[in-house]
């Protein structure tokens, strides 16, 4: 049985690790700014995420040259963008989407270079975690039900050594 | 000739589990943090990596639990019997699992949870026919009866996978066509490097896991022989001047 737990301590630690990892991941890359907090407390100079819509009526610019103006709202919050990056094929205004860029904030303009588009990373997680759980769950329920069965027939005081893993003899 | 070979496959039990674990573990670490989002889906298309390895291996369990049947019909082995009923347990978790991730990936994608699509339909089957096999062993009382009717449950239910394989096809459907066919493999690499990993891994899992079956369904049968051995014994002993 101590061969069975530690070979699944083993597992649970690497599951764990690789949950960590992603977590940070997210954090790092993934997860958005609100934009309330860029403009009260704007970080240095990292590039980052904010989500929102563009205003109706704002956007200006070639937008399939790869360069606009437009406004950007998060309910309350609004800011003024200056997108300058790869041409942006279905920008269009009241589209929701990602901008990745910096603040700038002495002419109080968001430089973005980039977009993504907007996830609902649950969706991802619920997969993830039924999927592993689920037969993570499954083998290591199976792994002890053999440990028990091997028991419970040792001290049935008929055991017999068998010829093969599977408990068939020749 | 196929109880030798189960049993020689059994020997290297631990090596499949290691090699699962492996496996699952990289294939995790590159469709999680390594590989890039999708143009269209973004990031959501990581939910792949784990739903379409999930659906390939209850197909291939499936077709195991298909083949161990007419083998099982034809020789009355009573391991591969074994097999199957291991089979079987083990593909209607994947096909559960299949169908949830599928669930959870339509929801934002084609934003509804469900929709009565052929592929969707044809899968829903086969779980149903595995429901419909596991039933059918536990009710008959008989249990080499109950085997019997069982494997001829599994074959007819065969008729599912080419269904199952070919409704996107035959069909009009939402469900992605196939993406490896013999025009070839339409999967970009940095797709296809975690969803390789992530099928091998589901393969060795499988197999793994219907070994470990195998060998529950023979220990208990062993047990309960034993321990019946053992009830008669003491009852001879005892009535036996």
């Amino acid at each position: 049985m101590t061969g069975l737990y530690t070979r699944w301590a083993l597992i649970l630690g690497v599951t764990l690790l690789l949950a960590i990892l992603t977590f940070q991941h997210y954090q790092q890359h993934l997860a958005t700014l609100p934009m309330g907090t860029l403009l009260s407390s704007p970080p240095s100079s990292q590039p980052v995420r904010i989500q929102g819509m563009v205003k109706s009526g704002t956007l200006q610019g070639e937008v399939e040259q790869g360069q606009a103006t437009f406004e950007f709202v998060d309910g309350p919050a609004s800011l003024v963008v200056e997108y300058e990056g790869p041409p942006l094929e279905n920008i269009r205004e009241l589209k929701t989407l990602v901008l990745i860029g910096r603040w700038d904030s002495q002419n109080q303009v968001f430089k973005a270079q980039e977009t993504a588009l907007i996830n609902n990373f649950g969706f991802v997680a619920a997969a993830y975690l039924v999927s592993v759980l689920g037969l993570g769950w499954m083998v290591f329920a199976m792994s002890q039900r053999v440990m028990v069965l091997f028991k419970e027939i040792k001290e049935s005081k008929l055991y017999e050594p068998e010829a093969d893993s599977l408990g068939y003899k020749e | 000739m196929i109880n030798r070979i189960i049993r020689q496959i059994q020997r290297y039990k631990g090596w499949f589990g290691g090699g699962a674990a492996l496996c699952i573990f990289l294939g995790l670490y590159t469709g999680l943090l390594a590989s890039p989002p999708d143009y269209y889906q973004g990031e959501l298309v990581r939910i792949m990596y784990v739903h379409v390895p999930l659906a390939h291996t209850s197909t291939l369990a499936y077709s195991v639990l298909f083949g161990g049947s007419i083998w099982y019909l034809w020789k009355r082995d009573p391991l591969v019997d074994n097999m199957c009923q291991a089979s079987a347990s083990i593909c209607a978790l994947f096909t559960a699992l299949a169908l949830i991730t599928g669930s959870i990936w339509a929801k934002p994608t084609w934003n509804t949870w469900w929709t009565w699509d052929p592929r969707l339909v044809s899968f829903t089957v086969l779980l149903l026919i595995l429901g419909g096999y596991l039933m059918l062993r536990r009710l008959v009382d008989d249990p080499v009866r109950g085997g019997r009717y069982a494997a001829i449950l599994a074959i007819v239910g065969g008729i599912d996978l080419p269904i199952i394989k070919f409704s996107v096809e035959w069909w009009r459907t939402l469900h992605q066509p196939m993406s490896f066919s013999t025009r070839g493999v339409s999967i970009s690499e940095d797709i296809l490097i975690p969803l390789t990993l992530m099928s091998i891994g589901c393969w060795l899992l499988f197999a793994y896991m219907v070994m470990v079956r195998t060998q529950i369904l023979y220990l208990t049968e062993l047990l309960h022989a034993k321990k019946g051995r053992l009830l008669s014994q003491t009852h001879f002993s005892q009535t036996t001047p």
